[in-house]
């Protein structure tokens, strides 16, 4: 049974009913309801504990501005805090918990926080933070003695530490016209703009559309309004230009007209149906925005203004309207404004109890007076609010004539009993998107609210956006708005005829009743009007700093409820108006979007790899992958039993002895043809390439305009005009920038064209003193002897009829050519090179083998390359050209880039025969736990198989001037502080005879 | 924030790759003026208002683009070719 | 000739895949070509290259930013960037032919046959899909039939061409084909799709 569920009524689905639980309470609601109303219908007001204090609250809205009631909502075993239960539609199964209560919700042990309310005030933070100037406890110890505790009792719901396992996606959409807000105005708007044949996306927050005509009880062209959206909505939604979004919040407005909406596409439902999304993250590009996005009611803060039981008057008419729930038995108004009395009425009619409405006001117009006797009263005019008593509920309030005024009270505290209180301290137009589209709200005295700025992106409002809160305004500035975007003028026809008619809702300037007691102003943060005078005494008097300090409006609602009131305490503690206090510009997002939905497709598996043309090849043979940007390379490949180390000491040991063969697949491929390629190429590296003859290679560096050493690789010249470069595999995009930089900006009257390549080829090393001998075994077409293909020599052929492109050149200083096949034949070549390699017991080997192979040869690559070093601290001053000028070469010379005293390129042997470690520093004395100056770093470092001894290469002041010294490895982080010997960078065959062979 | 390519249209700020200030003067490829080389490598007005930005549209027709762009309300104001903008290396 | 190896692995198998309860939104398939090539013309050519590259492939090629054509035999172009162009086409020998004849005063043409993996997606739900990928109006008044699109999703360069009213092709680096058409299958679930 429900006790507070009228008996008929309402737009939920009384026949289906659903089961969920709180706090592990079973509980039972229908469909339509919200977890905040179903909760209500169970009599349950108590759902949370304030952030700071523990205080008990309850429901305080209906809608997005929700402060008090956040929850914990468990799903596919995984926790989601700090969710709004008046933004949960319930579904069959969902179980919620309540947040900031140990151990229970209703015997909370944090609620003794309350007892140190002043020690928690506003700037408690920042006070704490410095500490005292003097004593034990002086400057921040004091704080970090505290901050153990705080951070214990703090904060919101918990969050957990299991992965989500919720699917998210994104999406883009284009429209001439996104109307933001599915009430009456922007229906109204999409109907008017869709009739023009314009492309329409209408987004509404609630799951229905409708907004304040699902709950207002009034009637549309003689149909309960919300029947009347229900049709219109049906028959926008029958149009095919038309896009209707619901439990869609637009929440971010951007430049260029670009919104940001999140989709709760799944959140109603236990589990998302197959292949569906939890949420879907939208990026709408609209020509124009139509932003209807209503109003907001605001509270009037008094003393005891948290309590259970109290909630807005608009919300207590939405749950009786559209929930059929009454959330009191003896329900008081306290009102500034006439819309109260509305609301009075309608919870009358829907069975309700009014007890009293008390109204700050000196006079009522009459139709507010007609209002009250509709619900049963006489108001208590020019009267207050002043207290509250109660427990988890509310008991009675105490009531004091006021002076609207003065803002003075007089006479006795008159005591008013009644479970449940309705407060209206006027309304408020949403205007978060407004205001981040680029420009501030605008405060205007008459209506007492902020208002639209003027337009500084193409948007139109429409409806209470504008501070109209009649639904005759809805309907007239929603047709008028659509018709803008439509290009059309605004329209003089016949409106559809509203009853009862609207109201004045002009507020009295009242929102704050000062008397003894804790009077909240934001509730999620436990901001009270007194921190907030706090903030005014202790100089924190602008906007700004008034947020900072106290946090108002800083919490997840972002202020909906609090930002106002807050303004309105600051002008009186300042003697100002609210405009000359001013008002933050609003930031995104409008409401919490889960990172997940931000991240969408980058989160989990759809991560974008890379895989070369012999990639499944690989991982059938047992390789060990790893990622090498986007890419995927093998490391090893393990035979039985081996560990890594074993692993790449056998792979190097075979290619030394006798071949080996590695994925090069990878490297960066630049195509670069056109009568000025050789002029380009002399241009940007450091040595010549005009010089280089057709069907040869050479290697070459390039340096940044600073001077800097920036990629090296070879380039093959495969026609007159036509060039193939190769870039390292960490810098094939960064290379291409910069040339297609250097041909747009620099130099673009040169004639050359760059095309991209990379993956067009499948690359093989085959590295070893039996290399030639395996081409010889496979390929057809052409010699691949010395004189045919000399060192850096290109040859065409065949390997089992793919053709190929050879290039002798070596990176592990052996005899050895790099074979490169269409990618689409890439395994087919591979494959048959295996074959042709078995006599010669031809060994794969991966990155691991590759880098101790290029250590003991002494070749640099981005270890080294790091952004820091020149050509000539890796010794490669030999390709800077004197000839011609070239890309670095007008700062390269600089006095501190020629310094003797760089850290230079060496060699380093391990004294100790024990292994080194990349990153580890080199010092010249001390000992591992008090180790001397830094001398520079070991960049790489392998187990040599040829030296039987563990190798690096180091970047060390003044380099080969340390040659034949030593030096200690200091490497706190793995423990290790050894000796060894500084050597030249040539560790193996330094006059190059093996790969000249 | 969308720049509207002259080859492309608008697109997302997320095709396009920022390549650095177009206000400066880059010396001649063979010039030895230090001073003046220092000045294009590291000297940045960095103004607040009114400024001239290489952009790249990397995630589309790989173009390089003269974006005029005021840096405090992130208006665009023109976006043209940087080819038919700049013109060598004295540009 | 050796046949050209798929890159996208034993995954991509054919089938019914996603919510497909009520039939699929969209097919997908890897369109197999046997010639992919860039063609690239000098400052002030464009319109001889379009007009040679539509000579030798029997098109109607304009020189136009994103303007495209197609014919019978399946031979399609695009424009990708200032004078540059995307073709393919079923016959193998097509890029070596278009190297040859296209003169170097002219412009330069590639050879990405191998480089390019290409996928078609079809169906009734394919604006929605691709809409989940790119940024891009996909709607049929602001990308009409053949006419092209050079843009990116994340990393991925992708260059898209529609085929048809609800027909695209999406050219991607061979070496993000699998991981792309992983990004492809995800964005499809939620309407069903066919692998063919
Ligand atoms: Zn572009």
């Amino acid at each position: 049974m429900s006790p507070r569920r009228t008996s008929a009524g309402g737009l939920i689905d009384r026949t289906r009913t659903i089961r969920f639980t709180f706090d592990g309470e079973s509980l039972t609601g229908h469909a339509g309801d919200t977890l905040a109303s179903a909760l209500l219908a169970s009599g349950i007001s108590l759902m949370g504990r304030s952030f700071k204090y523990h205080r008990p609250r309850g429901v305080f809205t209906a809608g997005i501005d929700e402060p008090n009631a956040l929850v914990t909502l468990l799903r596919e075993g995984v926790r989601e805090p700090n969710i709004p239960a008046t933004q949960i539609q319930i579904y069959d199964g969902l179980r919620a918990e309540s947040q900031n209560r140990f151990p229970s919700l209703a015997w909370d042990i944090g609620a003794v926080n309350q007892l140190g309310g002043r020690l928690l005030g506003a700037g408690f933070y920042y006070k704490t933070f410095m500490g005292p100037v003097m004593g034990p406890l002086k400057g921040t110890r004091f704080w970090m003695m505290c901050e153990h505790f705080i951070r214990r009792a703090a904060g919101l719901g918990r969050a957990d530490f299991e992965p989500d396992p919720s699917h998210y996606e994104q999406t883009n959409a284009f429209c001439d016209v996104l109307i933001v807000g599915g009430g009456i105005a922007g229906l109204m708007a999409a109907e008017a703009a869709a009739k023009a044949g314009k492309r329409v996306i209408l987004a509404e927050q609630e799951p229905i559309t409708g907004g304040f005509a699902r709950w207002s009880g009034e009637t549309i062209e003689g149909k309960p309004a919300h029947e009347w959206v229900s049709n219109l909505t049906a028959r926008l939604a029958s149009l095919d230009h038309v896009r209707l979004l619901t439990r869609t919040a637009v929440w971010g407005y951007y430049d260029g007209n670009t919104l940001a909406a999140l989709e709760r596409v799944n959140d109603h439902v236990a589990r998302p149906p197959k292949g569906h999304p939890r949420q879907r993250h939208w990026t709408i590009r609209a020509t124009d925005v139509v932003l209807a996005t209503g109003a907001l009611e605001r509270p009037i803060v008094f003393p005891g203004n948290d309590r259970p039981g109290i909630m807005l008057a608009g919300a207590m008419r939405r749950y009786a309207e559209e929930f059929g729930v009454l959330p009191g038995s003896r329900t008081i108004f306290f009102t500034n404004n006439d819309s109260a009395y509305e609301a009075a009425a309608n919870l009358r009619r829907a069975g309700g109890h009014v007890a009293a409405i008390v109204d700050v006001r000196a006079k009522i117009s009459s139709a507010a007076s007609e209002l009250a006797t509709a619900a049963g009263v006489s108001p208590l005019i020019g009267h207050a609010i002043v207290g509250s008593r109660g427990g988890k509920a509310l008991s009675r309030v105490f009531v004091q004539a006021f002076d609207a005024a003065s803002g003075t009270l007089s006479g006795d505290a008159r005591q008013l009993e009644c479970d449940s209180l309705a407060v209206s301290g006027g309304w408020q137009p949403v205007l978060h998107l407004a205001s981040q589209a680029g420009a501030k709200p605008v405060w205007d005295g008459e209506k007492q609210a902020f208002l639209p700025p003027p337009p500084t992106q193409r948007w139109t409002g429409a409806g209470a956006f504008l501070g109209k809160f009649g639904t005759t305004d809805a309907l007239a500035s929603g047709r008028d708005a659509g018709l803008k975007c439509a290009g059309k003028r605004a329209s003089r026809g016949q409106l559809p005829a509203i009853a009862p008619e609207a109201l004045d809702l002009t507020p009295a300037p009242v929102l704050e009743i000062r008397a003894r007691g804790r009077a909240f102003v934001d509730f999620q943060h436990d901001v009270t009007a007194d921190d907030v005078r706090l903030a005014h005494r202790e100089g924190f008097v602008s906007v700004e700093h008034l947020k900072r300090y106290t946090t108002l409006g800083m919490a997840t609602d972002q202020g909906k409820t609090s930002n106002v009131p807050g303004l309105a305490i600051m002008a009186t503690a300042r003697g100002i108006t609210i405009p000359e206090v001013g008002t933050t510009r609003f930031r995104p997002p409008y409401s919490p979007v889960a990172i997940g939905a931000l991240a969408a497709e980058r989160y989990g598996d759809l991560k974008p790899e890379r895989y070369t043309p012999m990639h499944d090849w690989h991982v059938e043979r047992g390789a060990e992958m790893t990622p090498a940007g986007l890419w995927n390379r093998p490391l090893i490949y393990a035979a039985a039993g081996e560990t890594v180390e074993q692993a790449y000491i056998r792979e190097a040991a075979a290619v030394r002895r006798s071949v080996g063969i590695v994925d090069v697949s990878t490297l960066g491929k630049i195509a670069v043809k056109g009568p000025d390629a050789a002029t380009f190429l002399d241009r940007v590296y450091t040595n010549t390439f005009s010089t280089l003859k057709v069907g040869k290679a050479r290697y070459g560096l390039m340096l940044r305009e600073d001077g800097i050493a920036f990629d090296d690789g070879t380039t093959w010249r495969l026609g007159e005009t036509n060039f193939l470069v190769t870039t390292t595999t960490a810098n094939a995009g960064a290379v291409m920038q910069h040339l297609e930089y250097c041909l747009d900006i620099l130099w673009p009257e040169l004639k050359v064209h760059l095309t991209s390549v990379t993956d067009q080829w499948a690359g093989a090393a085959i590295a070893g003193p039996k290399a030639r001998a395996v081409l010889e075994g496979c390929v057809t077409g052409t010699k691949v002897d010395n004189e045919t293909l000399p060192f850096m020599g290109i040859v065409h052929g065949q390997i089992d009829r793919a053709p190929v492109m050879i290039c002798r050149l070596s990176f592990s200083g052996e005899l050895a050519y790099e074979v490169y096949s269409g990618a689409g034949h890439g395994t087919h070549v591979w494959e048959t090179l295996m074959e042709a390699g078995e006599p010669f017991d031809i060994t794969p080997y991966g990155m691991e083998a590759l880098g101790a192979l290029r250590i003991e040869k002494g070749h640099v690559t981005g270890a080294e390359i790091d952004g820091r070093t020149t050509a000539r601290d890796l010794y490669l001053d030999w390709m800077l050209s004197k000839k011609k000028p070239f890309i670095g070469s007008g700062l390269m010379d600089r006095p501190a880039l020629i310094d003797k005293n760089r850290l230079r390129l060496v060699g380093v042997i391990s004294l100790d025969g024990q292994k080194l470690g990349g990153g580890a520093h080199l010092v010249e004395r001390g000992s591992a736990d008090e180790p001397g100056e830094s001398i520079g770093h070991v960049t790489a470092f392998c187990y040599s198989p040829t030296l039987q001894n563990y190798i690096g290469l180091a970047l060390v002041r003044g380099g080969k001037l340390r040659h034949g010294t030593r030096a200690y490895l200091s490497d706190p982080l793995r423990g290790r502080f050894g000796q060894v010997e500084i050597v030249s960078h040539h560790f193996f065959d330094p006059d190059g005879e093996r790969m000249h062979g | 924030m969308l720049i509207d390519c002259p080859h492309c249209g608008s697109r997302d700020l997320a095709e396009f790759s920022y390549q650095g200030d177009a206000t400066r003067a880059r010396p001649d490829l063979a010039s030895t003026d230090t001073k003046a080389w220092l000045d294009y490598v590291y000297n940045r007005p960095n103004p607040a208002g009114r400024h001239r930005e290489f952009w790249q549209h990397a995630g589309g027709c790989r173009a390089h683009l003269v974006v005029e762009r005021d840096t405090l309300t992130h208006e665009i104001l023109t976006v043209a070719f940087a080819r038919d903008a700049a013109g060598g290396d004295a540009a | 000739m050796v046949e050209r190896a798929s890159p996208l692995g034993s995954d991509f198998r054919p089938g019914f895949h996603g919510d497909f309860a009520e039939g699929t939104g969209v097919t997908i398939l890897e369109a197999i070509k046997g010639s992919i090539v860039e063609a690239n013309a000098w400052p002030g050519e464009e319109k001889t290259l379009t007009e040679n590259l539509s000579a030798i492939c029997r098109l109607k090629l304009s020189a136009a930013p994103g303007s495209g054509a197609a014919n019978r035999e399946g031979t399609c172009a695009f424009n990708i960037g200032p004078g540059r162009f995307l073709l393919s086409g079923q016959d193998e020998a097509l890029a070596g032919d278009l190297i040859a004849a296209i003169d170097e005063t002219t412009g330069t043409v590639t050879d990405l046959s191998h480089g390019r993996t290409v996928f078609a997606i079809e169906g009734s739900q394919v604006e929605w899909v691709l809409a989940k990928l790119f940024a891009l109006d996909f709607s049929l008044s602001a990308f009409p039939v053949h006419t092209g699109r050079a843009t990116a999703h994340h990393d991925l360069f992708v260059q898209i061409q529609r085929r048809g009213e609800k027909r695209f092709e999406l050219y991607v680096f061979r070496s993000f084909a699998r991981a792309f058409a992983k990004t492809l299958r995800r964005a499809s679930e939620d309407v069903g799709y066919t692998i063919r």
